[in-house]
Order: C-alpha cells, then structure tokens, then sequence
C-alpha cells in the first residue's frame, strides 16, 4: 500500500537568526527569566493552590502580550476542528491559560517529591497497558504534545510504569534575545533535564539505542510524533496542514516489533486523568519507506482525533503561542 | 587500545569482511568494502544519525541471526569495528546448534 501524502523530506535546516541581528534582550527573554528565577524559588515553597492563584492573575497578561499571536493561529484552529472562529479563538484562549498552568505544573515536577501532590483522577484502560507490556517487546505511548504529559509521565513512574521520553533539548525560539541565547538556554536544559528525569534527547547520537535498550527490557517510551524536530522528517497532512512529523518511532517500531499504545492524558496537576487504548495494528513491512506509507496514516490519525476532541489541551498550535519549558 | 566491556580480540577476518559489507549496504554507502579500514571507527567514515546506527544494527543482527544484548547497543560498541567482530564472534559461538546437527 502507498500513501502518496507522505513524503519524506530533508530536516529543515537550523538557521537561527545570527547573533549580531538580535536585539539586546526580548519581552520573551524577561518572561523567561522571570519565570526561571524568582518564580521557581517561589514554587519551591509555595503551596500549590497559592502557585495557581498567581498563575490566574498573570494569565491576562500573558493572553494580552501573546493577543497577536493568538489571533495568527485562529484560522488553522477553526480549519482543523470545523469550528467557527469565535470558537476557535475562545479554544486558543484557553490553549494559553491551559499553557501558564502547565509550565507552573513543571516547577511543581522540580520539587523533592513531587508525585505526591499529582492527583490522578482515573487511569482507564490499564489493562491495555499491561497486555502490551506483557507481550516482552516493549511499548511505545504514542501521546500528543498535550499540557499534561509530563506530569502524567512522572505520575506514570511514581506507579511502577517508568517511561523515557524522548525530547528535543533546543525547541525553537523566535523570540528570543541575544539575553534569552546566553542566560535561558542553559537553564532551560537545566530545569528540562530535572523536569523528566528520565529522558533522552533527539541530539543524542545514541538516541535510538537507547529507546532500543529500554524496549528490549519490555520497558515503555514515550514518542510525541506531532513534534516538528527530527533527522528525517515527513511531511504529511496534519489537521488540514502540511506538517513535519518525526519519522524516527517508525523505524524504531518496526525493528523492535514492540508495542504501539495510544495514550491520552488531559487536566492539569490538581486534577488530571490519563485513558490508554488498544494496541494500534502494525502493519508490518521489510522496508523502511513502505512501513511509514502503511503506518504513518493511523499514528497519525490516533492523533488528530485526541486533538480534535480536545483542542485546548494541545500545546502545538503555534509555536510562538507556546510559552514552554 | 582498552577492550570494551563485555569483548576483548578483534574478532575473525571474515566477520570483519562481513560488518563492512554490511555497513555499506545498509546504510546505501557508495563505498567499497576495501575501503574500510578494520581499525576504523565507522562513525568516522560516514555521518552516523541516531536513526542509521539502528538500521545498521538491524542489518548486523539479520545477517549474524543474533540478537545485540541491551547493554551492547551503545554507539561505543557498534562504531568499533574490531570489537564488534568480537562480540559478534562470541555471541555466534554461543549460539545453539542447528537441529538437525544435535540429533
């Protein structure tokens, strides 16, 4: 079977904005640092609660500062989920509050012990997850860029499902100054690395042998394929827009025969819930371009029905909009 | 040179043989076998990414019908030529007769 749409591409090429054409410092940059500094030693003693309620007062700042943002990513809303645009504005508003309390919910991950103040409503379908670990070949959750992923992850391990998730250590910045290159960069990677302890980077050269050796230990991996980074990229229609979707879990998936799990986790740290479905059909392939035309297609529609169902819970709708650790 | 855990030797000369001829096919190098040095370390030779090592380790296990133990996929291991015939020696040599040969 050959699925014309997708087309593997060559990686975008990193051409960030040379130094000498960046202004000194951005309102981004003092967000950031903001946030890094004397909001993160808050929330190493602030209750949750307290934490929450300076987040609510920010919250008509930051949709104030990002407002021409929001507006720019209003269209492609309203395209992917078939609603109107006063819809669409109203579900990128709430994109961008859901965003400040997930990045509030990262300094809560940066605490001692911060399993015990995540409170999980409901696992549903755990017994997906266990018929799919007990096939001994591994397991991938295959999950959106939802706010709550990170905070179901460590939930996840908290339980005795510790997964590694793989991410990308230099997400884009467009609006960053030659402040934000020097100082945020570097404690980004910081709080990142503290956030998901157990972690590999895409940068890594051995990225892929190490998801290898977790899944031939019959452990889990989390991939969010939505994510634009990755060596080989493939370009595919992703709600109603040409996308680059990382192509690397495809080759991972069918040289370790493991197990592919949709998985969906939604709310934030005072309330959130995580539902596993049944193992996705692999259609299995000798080649590596044929498993990707055979396969690509339902990964990818896994995700655009939890998207679509839950649009306000996706960080990726612009990247711009996305203000993320 | 310091062995890596696990493997010590170099490993036979048609093992050797075999790991070039299978680098270069699975990764579509436009090389010739000869032109790989044993004492290479293939990640000098050509631009390894995280997605190629994988696909050259897939190449490896299919044509030595073993299966790499977790703790050897590592970049250090799968770059070295030497050892990794070495390993792969050792892993062949501990596998099971054919049937037909244990009745």
């Amino acid at each position: 079977m050959r699925t014309p749409e997708a087309v593997p591409t060559a990686a975008p090429a990193a051409s960030p904005q040379p130094r000498a054409t960046l202004p000194l410092f951005t309102a981004n940059d003092l967000l950031w640092l903001v946030y890094f500094y004397p909001v993160c030693w808050l929330a190493k003693i602030l209750p949750r609660s307290l934490l929450y309620a300076i987040g609510k007062l920010v919250d008509p700042i930051v949709q104030f500062h990002l407002h021409d943002r929001k507006e720019k990513v209003v269209p492609w809303i309203a395209e992917a989920c078939g609603v109107t645009a006063g819809r669409a504005r109203e579900i990128a508003r709430r994109s961008l509050t859901n965003n400040l309390f997930g990045t509030l919910d990262d300094l809560l991950l940066l605490r001692p012990s911060p399993e015990t103040m995540l409170c999980c409503q409901g696992v549903e379908g755990r017994h997906h997850l266990e018929s799919a670990i007990a096939r001994g070949k591994g397991v991938i959750l295959l999950v959106g860029h939802f706010f709550a992923s990170r905070i179901t992850l460590r939930y996840l391990a908290k339980i005795g499902y510790g997964t590694l998730s793989v991410r990308n250590c230099q997400p884009s910045n467009a609006a960053e100054g030659r402040l934000g290159r020097r100082f945020v960069r570097a404690r980004r990677s910081e709080v990142q690395q503290r956030v998901l302890p157990d972690h590999v980077f895409i940068q890594d050269s051995e990225c892929t042998l190490k998801i290898m050796r977790r899944l031939r230990a019959g452990g889990l991996a989390v991939i969010q394929m939505d994510g634009r980074a990755g060596t080989n990229p493939l370009e595919y229609s992703f709600l109603r827009k040409r996308r680059h979707l990382a192509s690397g879990i495809f080759e991972i998936v069918r040289l370790s025969d493991c197990a592919v799990l949709p998985m969906l986790c939604l709310g934030r740290g005072d309330g959130f819930r995580i539902r596993f479905e049944p193992a996705l059909e692999i259609v299995p392939s000798t080649s590596r371009e044929a498993f990707v035309c055979a396969n690509l297609p339902q990964f990818a529609a896994v995700l655009e029905r939890h998207i679509i169902a839950n649009p306000e819970e996706w960080r990726l709708w612009n990247p711009y909009l996305a203000w993320r650790v | 040179m310091e062995p890596l855990p696990g493997m010590a030797g170099v490993g036979s000369r048609e093992t050797l043989d075999r790991i070039r001829r299978v680098f270069i096919e699975s990764l579509h190098l436009n090389l010739n076998a000869e032109d790989l040095a044993y004492s290479d370390k293939l990640d000098e030779v050509a631009a390894l990414d995280s997605v190629a090592v994988l696909e050259f380790v897939a190449a490896l296990e299919k044509e030595f019908e073993i299966t790499l133990e977790p703790e050897m996929l590592t970049l250090e291991v799968v770059r070295d030529l030497q050892h990794l015939a070495a390993y792969i020696d050792e892993r062949s040599a501990q596998r099971p007769p054919p049937p037909e040969n244990q009745a």
